[in-house]
Formats: structure tokens, sequence, C-alpha cells
């Protein structure tokens, strides 16, 4: 990391010249390295992060936001991105500043762990994946074992002319292993993925136990029955509880819906939603999460923030817009994919506090109902408040226990039929967060995290 | 840049500096993209042009029982930035394997795939009037509906020249042209009653698209109209009908995961000659179709793209490949090299992101099912799926599912009344011997439509499980 330094009085000076023509201006300008590999039984693949570095400008005009993206931070290319703002500002210029609260933040924070990981060379990494891969190989039907393990510093400047400075280096780091079963031509897969921020700690989770574990969960699957079908009392599994307040109140509460009025939620903030016993966070400050960050990229630092306490919703995800236009603080909230892309208003790690029964008494009480385990997907609907997550695999439960496995499926239901059918959460200690990522729309994919307890509640399932 | 010069296209100007050891390949780019934003019908924000130039370095080096595989791609254009790019490579390729001794590259200098219509020529020219003008067409059109808007949308259009060199002597490029809308078409107001609807449009084109806008925006304001309305269907098995829209979220990746090399290399391959289907069943993979978004001269290898045939009457027949699984298999390459898929989607630059192993279009041809209005009459009872959330579709398994976004009851051989809620699911392609959506396609109908990377008639599957109330 370091790598923005070299071009921070450049970036600093086009802000500057450029901020005597406007009222505001601000640069993210943006920088990677890292290393992955994918490593199965006939061969391994490794990528570099791309030689890429670049920055995005954005200036204030009298019609709104105007963009100059920039895929170099040599002069020629810093001078092409004040040129087309130069142009814009001289055919739109405008009086007043923008909406919101224009950051005046100064930080330079980078991951520091006491395991650094960007020295892990290809040899390290291929010695690792060769044995994680090996630990499979005592599991019958087990034909061939993916695993894939990757670091990534994003490291990313930010600037404005009312002041702020922000410099922060994230470093990511995931392992995954994926065993393949294959029996009579039927071919099934499991998967145990860790990742978070951090250094080689992250890796530890790679252990010989927990690859086993997904092999021998692939080897079950080959004889899964078919899932139920229709409206069943249901067991969420922590992953899954995670898609659900992720595709809910996650790409709900992003309040850059509300000023569009898309969101079926805008009217009910304030009100009771859901028992007493839920409650909702997005916290992009959550220590060593997938999906932590120092600084939003406005500028604003990442925080904590509330959007169902107790059952009631009482906050939104917020830009500087959004904060503006609904009297509200910016929440840390705003994102690019990369300096190519637009920001948007995004989750960071999104999750359902713990809640206070176990595991046993929440299958007991279902008694006869549907286990769905290990989140694979799940799509929003901001608008008419639908939600559907998808399941890999789950479980039967019949007379309080669970029994037999079943295979993937969907779960589908309106958000807020679902929630007041929630009948009780688990504790701290089945609490868990994940490492997945997020678009908006179909384009604009980012790290996101999100999590919970397990989730008994009642919805429709279905084969898929 | 106006048209391709290939003189200075990225691929070249690297190329020419490499004197290296062989085998490589440079895959470069230049590409302009403009995007438009709307919120609440208004443009919310104008980006552009959006400029990415680079490239990819790809070394080979063949080994005793594998060869190693090196990549590396980068902007910066500088002997320092194309000596470090390659330098990674090669570093790379001392620890990345890939089990053949065998890479043979394309070579040829030229058009060598031959023509197929993937640039929107007006839209090279004048990106910034011709998005301008589709947006203004699409606001005029929702004009005067009191009930209907757009409360989201972005229409983004990328203009790429792409360029291929290896050290076989290929020197190959051309340009092409991708549009996506992305609209969330909103229903609100009128009598008491349902809360607001909304019906996403995702769309690719390869050319802006050209079609009665008002035509089709009657459409989307009536699917967004009936989404409001909507109840989940009752749970059981049924008759479907998934039109090209629905099969384009399920059909390629699962054909993917079992007739390419990569497939064949995990052993997961369907057996050629084996019978998977019924004798409605007969698909190809075309990557000439023109004006379908993953159509092109050649592949992102320089490949000419071709169309092979996936099933035959519902039995298995060719398998696809890139040059990499080609010499694993002791096969030619069938052109189906691609860039650019992170994620479960396809980025706009393929540079930045490695040659996987794809289908290109997955394409049905016309049936006998006649009309969508007969192919419903033949149904009788049954379901028409108009959207699923998201059907994310495993490769491996074949099974596909979501949740029933919009769809319409079909009673007594006619549409009848909305669907909204409950999920949809199966297997769409399988071994020998196991039911999907190919055992169980009951009828074609006779109306094709490109629609992402399917290229289809509606088709008849009966039965499929769906779960609803």
């Amino acid at each position: 990391m370091g790598e923005l330094s070299a071009s921070e009085d450049q970036l600093y000076r086009t802000v500057a010249r450029l901020a005597q023509r406007g009222p505001f201006v601000e640069v993210l300008a943006q920088a990677a390295s890292g290393l992955s590999i994918r490593h199965d039984s006939h061969g391994t693949s490794f990528q570099y992060a791309p030689r890429l570095r670049g920055a995005a400008f954005r200036a204030w005009t009298r019609t709104g936001w105007s963009e100059a993206s920039v895929s170099g931070l040599d002069p020629t290319s810093l001078r092409s991105a004040e040129g087309t703002l130069e142009r814009a500002l001289a055919h739109r210029p405008a009086r007043e500043g923008p909406p919101g609260l224009s950051s005046t933040a100064r930080l330079e924070t980078f991951t520091s762990p006491a395991r650094p990981i960007h020295d892990m060379d290809g040899e390290e990494m291929l010695k690792l994946a060769r044995e994680v891969c090996s630990w499979t190989k005592s599991v019958p039907d087990i034909r061939n074992t993916h695993v894939a393990i990757s670091w990534r510093e994003d490291e990313r400047l930010y600037l404005n002319s009312a002041g702020a400075r922000c410099l922060q280096g994230i470093c990511r780091v995931r392992g995954s292993v994926q065993p393949l079963a294959m029996e009579n031509g039927r071919a099934e897969s499991d998967r145990f993925l860790h990742g978070g921020v951090g250094g080689r700690e992250v890796l530890d989770a790679l252990t010989p136990e927990n690859a086993r574990k997904a092999a021998e969960d692939a080897r079950e699957l080959l004889h899964a029955e078919a899932p139920p079908s229709g409206k069943r009392t249901v067991l969420l599994s922590p992953s899954l509880t995670g898609y659900f307040a992720h595709e809910s109140f996650g790409h709900g509460a992003e309040a850059d819906q509300f000023l569009r009025d898309r969101s079926y939620l805008k009217p009910l903030l304030g009100q009771v939603v859901a028992p007493e016993t839920l409650t909702i966070v997005d916290n992009g400050a959550y220590p060593g999460a997938w999906s932590q960050i120092y600084c939003d990229d406005e500028g604003h630092p990442a925080q904590r923030t509330v959007l169902v306490e107790k059952g009631r919703f009482v906050g939104a995800l917020h830009d500087r817009e959004s904060a503006a236009a609904m009297g509200a603080a910016p929440t840390g909230n705003t994102r690019r994919s990369d300096f190519l892309s637009r920001s948007f208003v995004r989750m960071t790690n999104t999750y359902v506090e713990p809640g206070d029964r176990s595991f046993e008494e929440l299958v007991k009480e279902a008694r006869d109902g549907v286990l769905l385990e290990s989140g694979t997907s799940g799509i929003e609907d901001p608008l008419g408040g639908l939600v559907q997550v998808k399941a890999r695999k789950g479980h039967l439960i019949e007379n309080g226990k669970v029994t037999r496995l079943v295979s993937s499926m969907a779960l589908s239901g309106r958000v807020l039929d679902f929630l007041s059918s929630i009948r009780g959460l688990s504790g701290k200690e089945d609490f868990l967060l994940d490492t997945s990522s997020c678009g908006k729309g179909r384009t604009d994919f980012l790290p996101n995290s999100a999590g919970g307890p397990y989730l008994l509640a009642t919805a429709v399932v279905g084969q898929a | 840049m106006s048209a391709p010069r290939p003189g200075d296209a990225a691929a070249f100007r690297v190329g020419d500096r490499l004197t290296g050891k062989e085998p490589w390949e440079v895959f470069g780019e230049r590409i302009r993209r403009y995007e438009i934003y709307l919120s609440s019908g208004k443009v919310e924000m104008t980006r552009g042009p959006v400029t990415l130039e680079g490239y990819a370095v790809r070394v080979f080096r063949p080994g005793e029982d594998a060869t190693g595989v090196g990549h590396q791609a980068s902007n910066d254009f500088s002997d320092d930035g194309v000596r470090e790019a390659v330098e990674d490579a090669e570093r790379i390729a001392q620890y990345a394997t890939f089990p053949t001794t065998k890479v043979d590259l394309p070579s040829g200098r030229g058009a060598t795939g031959g023509i197929v219509e993937v640039l929107d020529r007006a839209l090279w020219e004048y990106p910034t009037d011709s998005l301008d003008g589709y947006v203004a067409g699409l606001q005029a059109a929702l004009e005067n509906r009191p009930r209907s808007t757009l409360s989201f949308g972005a229409v983004r259009a990328t203009l790429t020249e792409t360029s291929i060199c290896n050290s076989a002597g290929l020197r190959t490029g051309f340009g092409h042209t991708t549009v996506e809308v992305e609209l969330g078409v909103k229903a609100f107001g009128g009598p008491e009653g349902p809360g607001p609807g909304e019906f996403w449009v995702n769309e690719t084109h390869r050319r802006l698209p050209s079609v009665d806008l008002v035509r089709q925006v009657d459409d989307w304001c009536r699917f967004a109209e009936d989404a409001r309305r909507g109840r989940p269907p009752p749970t059981g098995e049924q008759a479907v009908i998934l039109p090209p829209s629905v099969l384009a979220g399920i059909l390629p990746e699962v054909f993917r995961g079992r007739f390419t090399g990569s497939a064949q290399l995990e052993q997961v391959s369907l057996l050629p000659g084996s019978t998977v289907g019924g004798d409605l069943a007969t698909v190809y993979d075309d990557g000439r179709i023109p004006w379908a978004p993953m159509s092109s001269p050649v592949d992102d290898e320089g490949v000419p793209q071709r169309r092979r045939t996936l099933l035959e009457h519902g039995v298995v027949s060719e398998t696809l490949y890139d040059s990499l699984h080609a010499g694993a298999f002791e096969a030619g390459s069938t052109g189906n090299g691609f860039r650019g898929f992170q994620t479960g989607s396809r980025t706009w630059f393929r540079f930045l992101l490695p040659t996987v192993l794809s289908p290109s279009t997955i394409a049905l041809d016309a049936g006998h099912g006649g009309t969508d209005a007969e192919l419903v009459e033949a149904a009788g009872e049954g379901i028409w799926i108009q959207q699923i959330g998201w059907s994310s579709p495993d490769p491996l398994t074949g099974a596909f599912g979501g949740e029933i976004r919009l769809g319409y009851r079909i009673h007594n051989g006619k549409l009848a009344e909305p669907i909204r809620g409950g999920t949809v699911g199966g297997v769409a392609v399988a071994p020998e011997g196991t039911p999907s959506l190919m055992t169980s396609l009951r009828a074609s109908g006779s109306r094709v439509e490109l629609s992402d990377l399917v290229s289809s008639p509606p088709l008849l599957i009966a039965p499929l499980t769906v779960a609803g109330e």
C-alpha cells in the first residue's frame, strides 16, 4: 500500500483548480494489489490484482453532479478529467454547493494485522492450497476439491474542496474449500468459506475439520431428498438470517430508494414492523468483518447504524443527499465499486442481533417444518416488499427434531408477513457473519457481509 | 476514438514489444462508456465518457505433463509497465499449471472471423446524441401515463475496440457496442386497493433498441400494474410456460456446467450419445447470431465463433472448448474462450479478467407449438412465468429456481389472473434417466426471441414444481 501517495499532490492541485470554478469538487483515487489462487486436482490458476489505478472526479454543477473517471494518475489522464469537469462547470455553473454535509474528515488508516499477508508469495500460497486440498482425500466419493485463497489490498484516497483527506488501505483475505462428491453420475458440492479484513489469521479458519465437514456434507447431499413445497414453519441458519436482513431491511433501507419513492419501508419509518426480539444493524465499522471500511467514498467515517430496534424501524442508510433530504446525518454508506463506477448508497455488514433462545428450543418449538442452511443468494424487491433467499440444503424438522437432509430450495414471501411470523432468535453463541458480495441492480458489485443467529418464522419454500 | 485503427490497437502496441519466450497472447481493449441514470422519470446523472484502455498478457510455458499459464492485466503502456506486466505473468506461470502440454493458438491477420453484426454505427459515431435520444424516447413514451413512471433507470452504452495478437502471428480486432437497459417501471395510484408495484427490465443489446418504444412501454406498464394485483399460485406440479427472458436466467449457466471442456475435466459432462432430453430438445451454442451480446467474429482468444450442436433431439452431441481445454482433450478450440465473467455477471471491461470457458448464445429453433396464444391453449391449465426473481442455477447439479416476480395463471387454455410470489424450480439439464426441463419439454413456440444469452421460443414444460399458498 501507499501507492497513491506519489499522486496525492497532483490530485490535490487538480481539485484546488477545479474548486475555483465551482462550489464543490471531490476525487476518489484507487489502487489495488493482491494475489489469488485456485487449486484443484487438475491444476492451479493464479492471478495478481491488475496493475490498474485511476480516479473518479465529481463536481457539483447547476443541474447536479458531473463526473469524470480516468484510468491513470499520470498528468495527462488527470488533465483530461480536469478538462471534462471544466467544461461541465463552464456550461452549468452552480451558485450553491450540493445538498448535505461535505466531509471535512482527516483520516489515514491502513489494515495492520499482527500477521500481514502481503508477503505471502505464490509458492507459499500453493503449499497451503495443496495441504487444504489433501484434507478431504479420506472422505469417500469425493472426486475433486476446489480450494481458493486470495488477498487484496484496496487503497483509496478521498480529497474534497471542503478540506477532507481520507486515505485508507483495506486488506481483505478469503479462503474457501469446495469438495465435489459424485456417485452414479450425480454430482453435488458443498463449501466452507471464510473471509475478513486482516492478515494471515483469517486463513486460520481453513482447518482439516472444516474441510472434511464440507466434504462429508457434499457426500450426504448425493442422497438428499427433494425439499417440501408450500407454506412451512422455517428455521433459518445464521447465513440465511443474514441474507434475509440484507435483502429486506438492507436494500429496503438504502435511502436513495426513499428519494425515488421506491421503498415499501419509507412510510413505515418510526413504526413497529416486527416482534420486539428483532434488531437489525448495518455496521461498516465492524472490526475484521469482510465489508469493514474506515470511511465511505464521500469521506464520512464508517459507523454502526441501527435499522430496526426491538421491532421498530428507526433508521436508514444515507449518502449526503438522502441525509439532507430526510433531515438525517450521513451514515458512511456511500460506496463506489471502483473508480470507474458511480457511487450509490450501499450496505456494509448487515445483520440481525442475537436473541435469547437456544437452537434446541427453536427446533422444538418449530415441531414440524424445515431448517434452511447454507445461504447461496438472495434478491430484494424494494418497492413491492417481497424477498427471495436461497439455501444450498436443509433438513426437515419432524416432531421437534432435526431429521432428513433435503436439497436446495428457495424461500419467498412478503417481508412484513415474514416479520410478523417471527417466533424467536437464537443467542450469540450461534451468531455468524458471512463473506459475500452484492450488486446494485445487475452491476456495481461490492464486498458485503450479512449474518445473524438462527431465526424461526413462517414462509413459502420450494425446490430451487 | 473513431473507427478502429489497427496500427495503434492496444494489443498490437504491447505485442510488438514482446520479444521474450513463446507462446504468448495479448488481449487489448480501448473502451468508452456512457451512462445515463434516471430517477422518478427524470435524468438523475449523466456520466461519460468513462475511458479505459488496457491489455492483458498471457504466457504459456509447456512442461513435461502440464503447462504453466501466467496472466497479468495493466493499463500502463510504458516500456516499464509492459515489462512489469510480463514479469508478473512469467512469475505466475511458475506456479499456475493446466493439465495439457499442447497449446495451439490461432493465427491469421485482419478480420479472421469474418463479419458478425455487433457494432451500432450510429452509437459508435454519436454516442451522446444516440443515448440521449433513446432516453428521451423512453421518457416520452411514459408521458401522459398518470399511473406509471420510471422509478429507477440506468442506460449504459459501452463502445469497445478489441484487439488480440499472439506469438503464432495472429493480429485481429473488431469494434463492438453493448447497451444495457435497466429499468424499474412503477405502477401506482388508482382506486383504493393494492400498493404500488414494479416491473424490472434488465436487457443487454448490441445496439440501441429500435423497437416501437410506446408499445414496449405499454407492456412494461401492464406488467407493473399486474404485479400489484398478483397473488401466489397454488402449490403443486403444473404445466409451465417459460419465455426466452426467463430461460436466459437458467440455460447458459447450466449448459456451461455440463457441455464444456471444463465439465469434461471435472468428469461431470454429459456422456456424448446419451439421451438426456425428448425429441424436441435440440439446443445449439451459436456465437454468430447478429446483435447477440456474446456474438463476435472471434472469441477472446482470436478463434472464430461458430454454431455448435449441443443437444440433438435430446441426444448429447458436441462439447465446447477454449484453447487450453482443447489441448487437454486432443480437440480443437470451438471459439468459446471468453473474458469478463465475474460474480455471476459480465463486466463491461474484459481485459482485467482471465479467460474462462463459456457458451456464447444458447439457441433453440422455432418449434411447431404456434403463437404464444396457441402455446397457452396447448397448456390447458398451468402457469405462464413472466419473470423470476433470480433463478440462480447451479451449474453442477443443474438445479434452478426462485421467486415468481410475475406470472399468469392459465385456465381453460387462456391467460388468466396475475401471479406474484411463491416459487418455481426444477432441474434444467441432468444425466440420462433424471427428469429435467429437457425431458419435460412438451412444445416449443414458433416465435424466437433473443434475450441476453438465449435465443429461443417460449417453451411449454410439464410438469414443474410450483410452491405457493
